[in-house]
């Protein structure tokens, strides 16, 4: 049985940790090497358990495989730590683990001249990898949060990585700072609500193991609706900060301070991931609720469309791409919403198929975006600049790059064959069957976001390809005619690898990968729909509008006859400023967060320490320099001190008297 | 076997064995000084009554020898509650002769005043009456107001030693008030006897008010919102070394002072659901309420890391008061088990500042800037201690957390999950108070200092610092080391 060995998946990552913190600076790339081949190890021993589990009784019974052993127990609740293995782990470990080997063997190449610092950044990665690792394999929902919050921690480190980078502190620095920790703060938000959604559940289960909690998770839900739901949504609000769902998002494009790799790391094979990976973990226990898949739905189907918006015009390469990281995480989201909504309501099969389309979005998703990620890192790292007004012409240069991007932005943009088209069909048909077969009242919010998804569908053919032409075809600009060609082996090789996934990953759904991420034992014959999807019309019209929007980028930006500044007035509309403000949301999030909660703080500080302080300044201020302690206070006045617990008093005695009379007791 | 012989010294007094070891220290403390040529001499003769004490009281612990003697109990709760102080009593003089705040000249007095005050604390943990509780309270009590005014040429300090002294005794004065007003109505100051007072009779509004002065009075100790003003003003003005032993001991004796005292009292009729009790409960989960609220959103704006502190101590003890909301054994176990690991984390955070200051680095937290590069090992630790304050797992902040917020949320008791809303508001303040924390990890980590230059502290600030790191570490992945003997010890409440 190697899968008794599930735990050395992230211990591996954790121990290259502690080597790389330790004796890193002392090897060569400081590290590097003993980064990748913990990752390595950590992909290859999930294969080996992929295979022994998909060859086994259990699987074919649709049953996982786990352990635990007894972490600590706090009166008759008993928390475990263990490992679980199904058929959704293996495919999240497998994933998650080579791509991040490709991510730090890019790394070699694109952190090359960082010297002293790569030590912290391998070790950084490393940690990173455990967290996510961990998290995948974890037997119970308190495990999850505790590699969720080291993830996240981590995160914080990394986005922050290039605060140091010019040594002068200018703005890119101070915006490292900022975006480290926004993510940091933002996530934590979620994650707040995670948490007491895990309270509520370990009160309702006495138990947060998968296995425990989905042999009862229907009598519990049934005797404590309320409870119940308010926990779901709870939980799905930590899966909003984690995966940068509406109203959290605005932290995810902010992130892109961080060096390319950590993008890619985070956006493509791990943290925003983690999101997605809780919701189909928690499956069994959100279908209990038919109103909940609804909410995660609409959340999903608004963030596709919000975040497609926002990267129709933007002039960074790497904002553009961060912006269709959360567009793609809303399809996810709004795939298991409203595949676990079909569920709920009794359409098992067409439920599964929602299932399965979101998890196997994620997973193409995981490719392309990885590819992408890095082929703007080779991009940025050839000519110096993250802004695609500067780039221009690259084709000739960057020959790989270009090709293998090209690749990413087809599969991407959902031309059929490559690996996108498949999965982003399903999650379109599947808002469409939830639509044909939703309750009244409801199934009209499925037909909005099935038109949502058609229009995201729309917008990424055009931002994407926007994107490749602004940097690959054309006049080369300014930062362009300095670019020294290629980048090195170590960068462009990860990228082939992921271009031909980024082609093939889409055609595992004919090879069995249906049965791997099967909901229940209710497993979907790709063939079947992977067939069905070319009798579907929708079908064509998706792509048809994929090709509608790769030819109007093609005109405004390869041909110019199309003039964007028509439609734009020159940058002048409205829209054209609320997308380059993002709707305003970061201002959002200042006035609350700024000016809200410091405002607060403040008034509060004020009144404790200086409304009762009364004329504090002035008696000060006259007795400076006398030495008289009694009264020279340059902080309080202890007689206002002493008014204040003798006002404190009476209050609680008033207070314990009429908490008694509330509570009947007179 | 080594228990045994603890009995055949001390014979009946064994449950007085660890307080006679810090009752030589503090009087032999100052003739030491007088006649060792060296302040190193009185430092090691402190460092080992400190040691042979917390020897005994460890030995006691771990052989869960019960005994009482002339009302002083000995078990396994008055074992962990002293050894808990004994440890925040070792850390505090294994940094105190090399730091560069305590005074040195009155060395003698200075660890008297420490023994001293962690005898009282001692005392109250083996106390079961209101009246040794109120004695052993005070004994803490005045030392501290004197070792407050022990810093070296800084008027800040003995400013904050008279407004301590000033708020302490009016706090005194409530509490004593309180104290009488009981007796009057219930006819004793055994809490076994109250209990029963409270359990078999009526709510009267003397008995009520009683009951206010006191919660004031102790509420001072823990610096529970309204009666937490004079914390940050003192642990900005005494010594760092001083500062932490307040905020990790005498507060700690404070709460256990709330376990003995309240907790005991209402813990029948809490869980008889009599309104009586369940008033009692509601008037704790609004002080808890408000403290944690009111530490964690004043310390955003704090820019002195030991007001910071502080104020993030006071909230700290707004998540402890949880537990006399919720009132179950489950309950008090999480929260004894908290206090061990605040000890650490905020001792710890503490430590770190006062290695700094030995440094000549700032108390502002804008002093802390680009420390990552000056000294990877003490932004690491400090990053670590903060981040366990905030309760980020796998921590040791996190894990005491969960523990106490679990007990929050499932009370096996006749009103199940009555205190949810008190868990989702310390949650939330959890949340908030990271805020603040991140800001000095951003300024260590992620602020570019004025300049690198290496800093060098004490080895010995290092060690303590690393005895705290490996206990905040250690206690969030394997609790059970102490978290077996918690649960124990809430055997022992009444």
């Amino acid at each position: 049985m190697i899968a008794e060995f599930t735990w050395l998946i992230p211990f591996i990552p954790m121990m290259c940790f502690l080597m790389i913190g330790i004796f890193g600076r002392k090897t060569p790339e400081k590290g590097g090497y003993i980064a990748i081949a913990g990752a390595l190890l950590s992909f290859l021993i999930a294969l080996a358990i992929s295979i022994e589990y998909l060859g086994s009784d259990e699987f074919a019974n649709g049953i996982a495989i786990e352990s635990s052993i007894r972490w600590f127990e706090i009166g008759d609740y008993t928390l475990n730590l263990g490992y679980y293995v199904d058929g959704l782990t293996c495919v999240m470990m497998l994933f998650s683990s080579f791509i991040s080997t490709l991510i730090f063997i890019y790394s070699i190449g694109y952190m090359h001249d960082q010297g002293e610092r790569k030590n912290r950044y391998y070790a950084e990665v490393s940690l990173f990898l455990t967290g996510m690792l961990g998290l995948i394999v974890s037997s119970n929902f308190l495990e999850l949060f505790i590699f969720w919050e080291v993830m996240g921690l981590c995160s914080y480190l990394l986005i922050g990585f290039w605060s140091f980078r010019h040594d002068n502190g200018d703005e890119a620095s101070a915006n490292a700072a900022s975006a480290a920790k926004k993510a940091f703060l933002v996530t934590r938000m979620g994650d707040v609500c995670l948490m007491g959604g895990l309270f509520i559940f370990l009160n309702l289960f006495h138990s947060l193991d998968y296995s425990a909690m989905f042999e009862s998770v229907e009598a519990v839900a049934a005797a404590n609706p309320g409870l119940f739901t308010l926990a779901l949504c709870l939980m799905f609000g930590g899966v909003i900060g984690k995966s940068a769902q509406f109203p959290l998002h605005d932290w995810l494009p902010d992130a892109m301070a961080g060096p390319t790799t950590v993008s890619s790391l985070i956006h493509a094979a791990t943290m925003v991931k983690a999101g997605v990976y809780l919701v189909a973990r928690g499956f069994p226990l959100y279908v209990q609720d038919v109103n909940v898949m609804l909410f995660v739905a609409i959340i999903g189907g608004i963030t596709a469309f919000i975040a497609a918006t926002m990267a129709l015009n933007n002039m960074n390469i790497k904002k553009v791409l961060a912006y269709s990281t959360i567009s793609q995480l809303g399809y996810m989201i709004l795939s298991l919403g409203a595949g676990g909504y079909l569920w709920a309501l009794g359409y098992e099969e067409l439920g599964a198929l929602g299932f399965f389309a979101g998890c196997f979005h994620m997973m193409n998703h995981a490719f392309f975006k990885a590819l992408l990620f890095m082929g703007s890192g080779s991009v940025i790292h050839g000519c110096g600049t993250e802004d695609m007004r500067l780039m221009g012409g690259l084709f000739k240069k960057m020959k790989i790059t270009a090709t293998t991007m090209l690749f990413g932005c087809l599969a991407i943009a959902g031309i059929p064959i490559f690996s996108g088209f498949w999965s982003k069909d399903l999650v379109i048909d599947t808002a469409m069957n939830a639509f044909n077969n939703g309750a009244d009242g409801a199934a009209i919010w499925f037909l909005i976001l099935w038109l949502l998804a058609v229009i995201t569908a729309f917008m990424t053919a055009f931002y994407m390809f926007r994107m490749w032409f602004m940097t690959f075809m054309g006049e080369p600009r300014e930062n362009a005619q300095h670019c020294h060609g290629e980048s090195p082996k170590t960068m462009t090789t990860p990228l082939i690898i992921l271009a031909g996934f980024a082609l093939v990953s889409g055609l595992f759904m004919f090879f069995g990968l249906t049965d791997m991420l099967a909901f229940e034992g209710e497993a979907i014959d790709g063939v079947e729909h992977g067939i069905e999807l070319f009798t579907n019309p929708f079908t064509y019209m998706t792509i048809i509008l994929a090709i509608l929007g790769i030819g109007i980028a093609y005109m405004m930006y390869v041909k110019k006859t199309m003039d964007p500044g028509k439609f734009n007035k020159n940058g002048e509309s409205w829209l054209y400023i609320a997308l380059t403000k993002r709707w305003w949301f970061p201002d959002l999030y200042n006035q609350i967060s700024w000016k809200l909660g410091y405002g607060v703080a403040k008034g509060v500080n004020y009144i404790d320490r200086q409304i009762v302080d009364g004329t504090v300044n002035g008696l000060s201020s006259a007795v400076v320099g006398g030495g008289d302690v009694m009264s020279k206070v340059q902080t309080g006045h202890v007689q206002d001190y002493s008014s204040v617990v003798l006002f404190g008093v009476s209050v609680l005695s008033v207070l314990i008297l009429v908490t008694f009379a509330l509570l009947g007791g007179f | 076997m080594a228990a045994d012989i603890i009995s055949s010294i001390f014979g009946d007094m064994t449950p007085l064995a660890a307080m006679i070891f810090l009752l030589i220290g503090a009087l032999i403390m100052p003739a030491v000084q007088m006649f060792g040529k060296k302040h190193t001499v009185t430092w090691c003769v402190a460092l080992l009554m400190v040691i042979l004490s917390f020897v005994t009281d460890v030995i006691l612990l771990t052989n869960d020898v019960e005994a009482t003697y002339l009302g002083v109990k000995l078990n396994t709760y008055t074992t962990l509650m002293s050894m808990l102080f004994l440890i925040v009593l070792f850390l505090v003089v294994l940094v105190s002769n090399v730091s560069t705040e305590t005074t040195k000249n009155h060395a003698g007095a200075y660890y008297a005043l420490l023994f001293g005050a962690t005898l009282g604390m001692l005392f109250v943990a083996s106390s079961s009456s209101l009246l040794t509780i109120f004695v052993g309270v005070e004994l803490t009590s005045i030392s501290s107001y004197a070792l407050v005014a022990l810093k070296r040429k800084d008027g800040r300090a003995s400013e904050a030693a008279v407004k301590y002294a000033i708020i302490g005794g009016m706090s005194t004065a409530l509490t004593l008030y309180g104290i009488s007003m009981i007796y009057g109505i219930a006819g004793s100051l055994e809490i076994n006897d109250l209990a029963n007072y409270v359990t078999f009779n009526d709510f009267t509004w003397m008995f009520g008010v009683g009951l206010i002065c006191m919660i004031a009075g102790y509420g001072f100790k823990i610096a529970a919102v309204p009666f937490h003003m004079w914390a940050p003003d003192v642990y900005e003005g005494a010594a760092t070394p001083v500062s932490m032993f307040l905020a990790t001991g005498s507060k700690k004796m404070g709460l256990a002072v709330f376990i003995q005292v309240f907790m005991a009292m209402f813990i029948i009729s809490a869980t008889a659901g009599s309104i009586f009790g369940l008033t009692v409960q509601y008037i704790f989960a609004i002080i808890a309420a408000i403290t944690m609220t009111v530490g964690n959103v004043v310390a955003i704006a704090q820019p002195n890391i030991k007001r910071m502190l502080a104020y993030s101590s006071i909230a700290q003890a707004g998540y402890i008061l949880i537990i006399l909301a919720v009132m179950t054994p489950q309950a008090e176990a999480a929260g004894i088990f908290h206090m061990f690991t605040h000890v650490f984390m905020k001792g710890g955070a503490f430590l770190i500042v006062g290695g700094l200051i030995c440094a000549g680095i700032g108390e502002k937290i804008s002093d802390y800037k680009g420390l990552a590069k000056r000294s990877p090992f003490l932004a690491a630790a400090m990053m670590l201690f903060l981040f366990s304050l905030a309760g980020i797992p796998p921590l040791a902040g996190f894990t005491s957390k969960f523990f106490l917020f679990a007990s929050a949320v499932g009370t096996p008791g006749a009103a199940d999950g009555t205190w949810i809303w008190l868990a989702f508001i310390a949650i939330l303040n959890s949340a908030i108070s990271l805020y603040y924390y991140a800001r000095v990890v951003k300024a260590m980590y992620i602020e570019k200092g004025e300049t690198t230059e290496k800093i060098k502290i004490p080895t010995i600030f290092t060690v303590a610092i690393v005895v705290c790191l490996v206990f905040v570490i250690v206690l969030g992945v394997y609790p059970d080391l102490i978290f077996g003997y918690c649960e124990q010890a809430t055997e022992f409440l009444l």
